[in-house]
């Protein structure tokens, strides 16, 4: 009896540590063969980060001058503060998600404004009034940064 | 059965001694918080001096720390030489295994252009690099290289929180003798490794994000500085290429 509840308790545990990657299993990119190979690599610079992460000290510039006696009475606060935009920082990253692949096959067009990470195969450039759009199929692309990256909206020439 | 209870003594006592240890331990820390002067006014010295500098350029190896979604460890670099110019001018170029790109600040507009990729968006800028710096991170979304020393205020934001801060040791970084300060602040923990003699130049940089059970560390070795360089102030603009394409930012 014993063993099956400890089967159980594994098992169920087991089940709760998947449910993490579970996102991560429903999000994958068909991308090309070297992001295949380093399936993270279009992700770490900048907002498309996964898991986004601290790579500064600094994240804004505003300080608000404190005394030492109020900065111990404060550090409670701010530890709470800091997991509030950690928090909001995680929604954020997961609002801005890598966007999803192009699908495969180009049957109808895709609504306008939608973001890709990468082209789909075969599209040919086209410029008009100095813009360049991407003809893929049914579907115009136009290259935009988001945050340091490049990525394709569909558009209307 | 006599075993059994000695066995349930004993771990009782262990398990009392634990709990005692980490209260005195915790008393103790409570009693001195680990900020040592001798780090935060080498720290301070550092960062006066290169918000004191009117012009700088410094090469900068960035390693990113990171894991695949298999697990593995494995770290991406980025090289990006960077000028300032304050209190409104900033260029910084970045190439790495996966950007090619120019940064171009000039006190009224930012740039950011991907030579391979042949595109530029250019937007309206505040008029200081450290306003620039927030737009950009809060509304662009970008991350410009080494902001956190770029900010001519920077001390304050970085000793801002911090709980811990010591002086690890003498290191040598690039043949320069350097003080190794760790600080510590809730969700992050930095380390900077200052030249010891002549200008209080950082030579290293490192920002571990505490947050995150992984614990993944951005590292960033200056070399090269310049504290005077030439520079023109067309250096800062941003002049389109042939060839190359208009393009927008996404709102963030």
């Amino acid at each position: 009896m014993k063993t099956i509840f400890k089967i159980a308790v594994l098992a169920t545990a087991l089940l709760f540590m998947l449910i993490a990657d579970l996102p991560l299993l429903f999000e994958q990119d068909v991308p090309p063969l070297f992001e295949q190979l380093v399936p993270e690599a279009h992700a770490i610079l900048g907002v498309r980060r996964r898991t986004r992460r601290r790579t500064a000290v600094i994240v804004g510039s505003e300080v608000h001058a404190e005394d030492s006696a109020q900065i111990q009475q404060a550090q409670q606060q701010t530890a709470a503060a800091q997991q509030q935009a950690a928090a909001a920082q995680q929604q954020a990253a997961a609002a801005q998600a890598p966007p999803p692949p192009p699908p495969a096959t180009a049957g109808k067009p895709l609504p306008l404004g939608t973001v890709v990470s990468t082209l789909p195969a075969g599209c040919t450039a086209k410029t008009v009034s100095n813009v360049e759009y991407y003809q893929c199929g049914g579907n115009y692309y136009r290259a935009v940064f988001q945050g340091n990256n490049l990525v394709y909206v569909t558009a209307k020439p | 059965m006599n075993t059994l209870n000695f066995r349930k003594a004993a771990a009782l006592f262990a398990l009392g001694v634990l709990v005692l240890s980490a209260t005195i331990a915790t008393g103790v820390r409570a009693q001195s918080p680990a900020v040592d002067p001798a780090a935060t006014q080498i720290l301070h010295r550092m960062t006066d001096y290169v918000g004191s500098l009117q012009k700088f350029s410094v090469r900068t190896q960035n390693t990113l720390e990171d894991l695949l979604v298999s697990g593995h460890r494995v770290d991406f670099d980025v090289s990006a030489d960077v000028i300032i110019s304050r209190p409104n001018k900033l260029h910084a170029a970045r190439k790495g295994e996966l950007i090619d790109q120019a940064f171009y600040y000039d006190g009224k507009t930012l740039t950011l252009y991907n030579p391979s990729d042949k595109v530029y968006a250019t937007e309206p800028a505040p008029g200081t690099i450290e306003e620039m710096l927030d737009f950009a991170r809060e509304t662009l979304g970008l991350i410009v290289p080494v902001a956190d020393l770029v900010y001519r205020n920077a001390y304050p934001l970085l000793i801002q929180d911090v709980n811990m801060a010591v002086v690890v040791g003498k290191s040598f970084i690039g043949g320069i003798r350097c003080d190794h300060l760790l600080f510590s602040r809730p969700g992050v923990d930095f380390q900077v490794w200052v030249a010891d003699s002549g200008k209080p130049l950082p030579y290293k940089y490192v920002v571990t994000d505490t947050g995150i059970p992984t614990r993944l560390s951005i590292t960033t070795v200056m070399s090269n500085w310049n504290v005077a360089p030439a520079v023109a102030d067309a250096r800062f603009t941003f002049v389109p290429p042939k060839g190359a394409k208009p393009t927008t930012f996404m709102p963030f």
